[in-house]
């Protein structure tokens, strides 16, 4: 077995955390029940990993099938990543019967075309969710194995969702591959990005639950239950202001859990306004500003302000738009017309 | 002299005028209010009588109770609920119903496939200034602009008659191979190819003749979007199988033409041992 080989399997099982060891490592299927039997799973990490690269060497592993155990262990803890959005557009209205076989076969091509030495590896999950790991290499030195990147594809969807590595300059020939094998004709970039790659899907396969108005009756939820501690000293004076900002929170939010996101960023070039006399600018041009809104829950913080009272409801549409307008980079100009204020840039 | 006469008449004049508008505004404001005290003496009457009869109807509560034949308000406002409960169900039940808005009209089209219920999609549309959508729930794979560019201005009825069976295609499609995966997975070998819509599944599966059992590869691709069965069928074995099992292969290709997937693979359990 490959020196390389060895190592890299042996970082990529340093990664996993302890407990998840044997599960992932079954999930593999590498190696038999057998030889698993014979690993101390209760052992200090570094020792763990060390059998582990032993049993790798009996089956003589190569590089596509350490592989496949990074894309297991990255399947599992997508949120380390970094994940952003892209959208392919078509102009022919045939329908797609998309292939498996076809398009792996056709990713390759493209790839191995431009770029021979890559590393290519696939698998499929229960969703319809298809993983890439490309691991890139230069013209003249074989693939790097821990310069990756990822794409997770769901068949016949226009969204691919790409975790680049580093090497962004590679990201041309990645994005031309997938055109060309999901029969698209052109791909951007969404202003769009999240750690969390499960809420990304939420947003643009429209997964999140948005608070559709209709007759038939949803399943009672117990959100109107009052708690059963409540103080009958305390009285509440501003019962009807609340029961309003809850009402509006409920049609702005909708009642399920929000997507997750990390942050929401927007880039002002807004003319600053300002009294007149106190002169602040002299030249009469937009002030650039970055406004940056950053929470481990972004949405689900935003829905308790109002409740909180530390905000008015209804909340600015700019930061209630984000899941509608699959966007969390925003641009503000000024908006050019009778009415002063300012819009947002498709 | 003749001017300054002239403005003193004007003057008075308007006086005049004013006083008269004053003097009709008081009487209109009188009528009013004349009128709202008929109102209110008439609501007082009523809630006197009212207030009345429940205090003669207190002593006599064990006793016979109010004419039958004359059910109580409540009982008339929880019938009324019940009924009206029932109707939005069976509205629901039809598959498509609908709700108007502030701004136009929320859509729920509900699936179902051969008596299963399955998922509920939503559409809320504005009607002003021209019928658009306005956000969705629907699959991003299940064509959505292409329809409505073509019958969401003409014909809303037709646009969400079309995108019903879509929908209801599509599920129909993913349930079949959903059944099939959970109930024959014993059949199946390997995994069973599929993509988001559903409309092209590959897989292998065996079929048992003389006591042994020999694979059989099938692609089955769903050209029309709104049919959940396949338009092509194409069903080989391997080259060493025995001669017979090409008919065999025949008349499963042409069963999976007409009937379910799940159903097809049913029978062949059922039909096990009498394959020749």
């Amino acid at each position: 077995m490959d020196e390389t080989v060895a190592e890299y399997i042996r970082r990529t099982v340093l990664k996993i955390p302890r407990d998840e060891i044997k599960t992932m490592l079954q999930k593999w299927g590498f190696l038999s029940e057998a030889q698993l039997q014979t690993i101390n799973f209760h052992q200090i990490k570094d020792n763990i990993s060390q059998d582990v690269v032993q049993l790798c060497e009996e089956n003589s592993a190569d590089i596509k099938q350490a592989a496949e155990l990074d894309i297991i262990y990255n399947h599992i803890y997508p949120n380390k990543r970094v994940w952003s959005v892209y959208q392919m557009n078509k102009t022919g209205e045939e329908t797609d019967f998309f292939d498996l076989t076809e398009f792996k076969k056709k990713f390759k091509r493209q790839l191995r075309s431009a770029l021979k030495n890559v590393t290519i590896n696939f698998r499929e999950y229960e969703d319809n969710a298809i993983w890439i790991r490309i691991a890139w290499g230069t013209p003249y030195r074989k693939p790097n194995q821990y310069k990756t990147s990822y794409v997770v594809y769901h068949s016949q969807t226009p969204y691919v969702f790409i975790s680049a590595s580093v090497l962004k300059s590679n990201l041309p020939l990645l994005c031309q591959a997938l055109v060309v094998a999901s029969n698209y004709c052109d791909i951007r970039e969404m202003e769009l990005r999240s750690h969390s790659l499960n809420s990304l899907k939420d947003i643009v396969f429209k997964r999140y639950s948005q608070n559709f108005q209709t007759y038939y009756p949803r399943p009672l939820e117990e959100r109107n239950v009052a708690p059963e501690n409540e103080d009958l000293r305390i009285i509440q004076e501003n019962r009807n202001e609340k029961e309003r900002i809850q009402r509006v929170n409920q049609q702005i939010f909708g009642d399920g859990p929000q997507p997750k996101l990390e942050f929401a960023q927007y880039k002002l070039e807004t003319m600053f306004k300002s009294d007149p006399k106190m002169d602040v600018l002299d030249k009469k041009e937009p002030f650039r500003c970055l406004v940056k809104f950053s929470s481990p829950h972004l949405l689900e913080s935003l829905k308790s302000l109002a409740p909180a009272g530390m905000a008015d409801a209804p909340l600015s549409p700019l930061l209630t738009c984000i899941p509608q307008k699959a966007r969390n980079y925003f641009k503000i100009r000024e908006k050019k017309g009778v009415f002063p204020g300012s819009f947002v840039s498709p | 002299g003749v001017l300054a006469h002239l403005e003193l008449l004007e003057a008075q004049a308007r006086e005049a005028a004013v006083k008269q508008e004053e003097r009709e505004q008081q009487e209109e404001k009188l009528a009013r209010l004349k009128a709202r005290v008929q109102e209110l003496r008439l609501q007082r009457d009523e809630l006197r009588a009212k207030v009345d009869l429940q205090q003669k109807g207190q002593p006599g509560k064990e006793g016979a109770a109010s004419n039958p034949a004359q059910p109580t308000a409540r009982a008339v406002i929880e019938w009324k609920i019940r009924s009206i409960k029932a109707m939005l169900q069976v509205f629901y039940l039809t598959g498509i119903s609908g709700k108007l808005t502030k701004q136009g009209v929320c859509f729920c089209i509900s699936t179902a496939y051969e008596g299963t219920y399955l998922d509920s999609y939503y559409l809320d549309l504005l009607t002003k200034p021209e019928v658009q959508i306005y956000r969705h729930s629907v699959p991003v794979f299940i064509p959505l602009q292409q329809i409505a560019k073509k019958y969401l201005q003409t014909d809303i009825r037709r646009f969400l008659s079309v995108l019903s069976d879509h929908l209801n295609a599509y599920v129909g499609r993913r349930h079949q191979a959903d059944q099939l995966q959970e109930h024959f997975s014993d059949q199946i070998e390997g995994t069973l190819q599929r993509n988001s819509l559903c409309n092209l599944l590959v897989f292998n599966y065996n079929v048992s003749s003389t006591s042994k059992t020999f694979p059989f590869n099938v692609r089955l691709l769903y050209g029309d979007l709104c049919c959940s069965l396949p338009t092509e069928v194409t069903v080989s074995c391997t080259p060493d199988a025995p001669a017979s099992l090409a008919e065999t292969a025949a008349a499963h290709s042409d069963l999976f033409r007409r009937v379910g997937l799940h159903k097809a693979f049913r029978s062949f359990s059922g039909a096990a041992g009498s394959v020749a």
